[in-house]
């Protein structure tokens, strides 16, 4: 193996460090540019400010409303994330162990909602949400991105039950435990690792999304913090310092997230591709 | 099948498991889908009652123009959706395979990143890397006394496609390297010996051994790159809203601006609809066309 390892030769050990840093790069100049004066950047894109402006984030987290939109977001993702195991847990339960009329229908009918993108179902979604009084609510961000999540947790809940292994179930079936104990007793706390990374998936698709809150609310009151520094850019065009911090504020939990859960995430990732 | 027959119950105490889930999917996924097929139907300004029109809006999308030019656009970012990470993602992963771990943690940790990030938040950081004036792309060419390199990159008519399909490349090309590298930690190190005893070169062997058994994850990378460019829409509409005049328009920009600002909803809805089969068409033909030599004919 040792002969291996120093086969890479330079120049494509050069190749590979060149396109991470070409990956890295715009979020170091964010970095750089967030903690920069207007000045600052009136010297040049590369120029090192003379002191950090750590106002910036002040500015953008006041000013910016980013406070506001940071807050939305937590409060849209934690819903979306939380009712989402716990109605995915139950479907998934319901689709690994139990019978009801329809089974193999319904399986099909939740793999639709899987392929088929928001962009192709937001016009009625939004007058649904229009009827229902729901616009410039936390609702209407958060009831369809529950929704949204039931087929990809329940397929990837319902496979992780499938393989428990048999004996476990078995033994709390002989013991004559209830239905509802093995499920929150026995069942549940052999899945923590799936849900958590569930969790993970959840938490980033649901901080990202975009359209939803795009369409369905226009208060500034309920915006998340992708839309929210959409309009900031619309506010104040030329204020890039405060942009970049403002982007900062936005990525810096995906980061660290990722940095924290990064081999559970991609072995989630890649766990579902090889199939 | 044993285990599953002594879970279950009577099928009235086994609804209280699904139902949940089913009904709020129904309400604002399931339901919305099939609405927006009947409302692709009608023509409706989204204020009085929809009029029924029969197929008339995909007729009239046939003869449009625009829409063509949405598929053409979308037909051109899908190379540097999915061929460029493609390539990218394989060969970089071919590379960073023999690497020492510790190096090899580094940089893929490095090249996933953009992956998680928000592609809308990504968009606005971009534009403001390609402005004309004190965007750093321009500055920094500029420095290497390139100045005449240093277009107005989202407002060229000939390169806002390609600037902007570049940053779906940078957001892609990581993540395909991370499917395949575990694709290739998959695979047998005996081949490998048995290729080099019989005289193969590196290059011979990755093409003759390690590309056919990686068509799995080539399956996989296809499917989620083909179906993100038909779906892409926020880099876009941050970057360019589909401009200028139309450059990066693609059919989920068109249906944004068919539906909530010109309020022909029935078209606009029709528009979506094409796209989401379009998605089927795809998955359906990527499944059938990249199959893996052991799978038979299923």
């Amino acid at each position: 193996m040792s002969s291996q390892l120093n086969r890479t030769a330079l120049p494509l050990r050069l190749t590979l460090w060149f396109f991470g840093l070409l990956t890295i790069f715009p979020f170091s100049l964010l970095l750089l540019t967030s903690v920069k004066s207007q000045p600052d950047l009136m010297r040049g894109a590369f120029v090192l400010p003379d002191y950090p402006h750590f106002e910036n984030y002040l500015h953008a987290w006041i000013d910016g409303h980013f406070g506001v939109y940071f807050w939305n977001s937590i409060f849209v993702v934690v819903p979306v994330v939380v009712f989402s195991i716990v109605l995915g847990v139950l479907l998934a339960f319901g689709f690994a162990f139990l019978s009801f009329p329809g089974r193999k229908a319904l399986f099909v009918v939740l793999t639709i909602g899987m392929m088929v993108p928001a962009e192709a179902f937001i016009i009625p979604l939004y007058y649904e949400m229009r009827y229902l009084g729901l616009t410039n609510t936390y609702a209407a961000v958060i009831l369809p991105q529950i929704a949204q999540s039931m087929p990809f947790a329940t397929i990837f809940l319902a496979s992780a039950m499938q393989q428990l292994p048999d004996e476990i179930l078995e033994a709390a079936i002989l013991d004559g435990a209830s239905r509802r104990h093995i499920l929150w007793h026995v069942i549940l706390p052999l899945m923590v690792p799936a849900m958590s990374t569930l969790a993970l998936f959840l938490f980033i698709w649901t901080w990202n999304e975009f359209l939803i809150p795009l369409i369905l609310v226009n208060d500034d009151a309920y915006r998340t913090l992708p839309l929210g520094m959409l309009f900031f850019q619309g506010r104040y065009t030329v204020n890039t310092p405060v942009l970049t911090a403002g982007a900062v504020i936005v990525i810096a939990p995906l980061v660290l997230a990722y940095l924290i859960f990064q081999r559970k995430f991609i072995a989630g990732l890649t766990a579902g591709a090889g199939k | 099948m044993k285990l599953r027959s002594k879970l279950d119950a009577p099928v009235h105490k086994n609804l209280i498991y699904i139902l949940p889930g089913l009904i709020l999917y129904a309400a604002f996924v399931f339901g919305p889908i099939v609405s927006a097929v009947g409302i692709s139907l009608t023509d409706w300004n989204g204020l009085g009652l929809p009029t029924w029109v029969g197929l008339q809006n995909y007729a009239g999308l046939f003869s449009d123009e625009r829409f063509y030019l949405s598929l053409k656009n979308n037909a051109e970012l899908m190379v540097f959706y999915c061929v460029l990470p493609l390539g990218l993602g394989i060969g970089l992963a071919a590379i960073l395979w023999n690497m020492k771990p510790r190096e090899q943690l580094m940089l893929r940790t490095m090249l996933f990143l953009p992956y998680i990030m928000p592609t809308a938040v990504l968009g606005i950081i971009w534009a403001w890397l390609y402005n004309p004036a004190f965007g750093p792309i321009n500055q920094g060419l500029r420095l290497l006394g390139l100045g005449s390199l240093a277009l107005p990159w989202l407002g060229d008519f000939t390169f806002v496609l390609p600037a902007v399909g570049l940053v779906a490349t940078w957001y892609f090309f990581g993540f395909c390297m991370v499917i395949f590298m575990s694709g290739m930690q998959r695979l047998d190190p005996n081949l490998f010996d048995a290729a080099r005893v019989d005289g193969a070169t590196g290059l011979q062997t990755f093409r003759t051994v390690t590309l056919p058994l990686l068509l799995p994850e080539i399956r996989v990378v296809l499917l989620l790159t083909v179906i993100a460019s038909i779906k892409s829409f926020d880099l876009i509409f941050t970057m360019t809203r589909g401009g200028p005049a139309n450059a990066t328009l693609v059919p989920n920009i068109y249906m944004y601006q068919l539906g909530f600002q010109l309020n022909r909803f029935g078209y606009a809805a029709a528009v979506a609809i094409i796209g989401a089969i379009l998605i089927f068409t795809v998955n359906y033909a990527i499944h059938r066309l990249v199959r893996p030599a052991d799978e038979g004919a299923n």
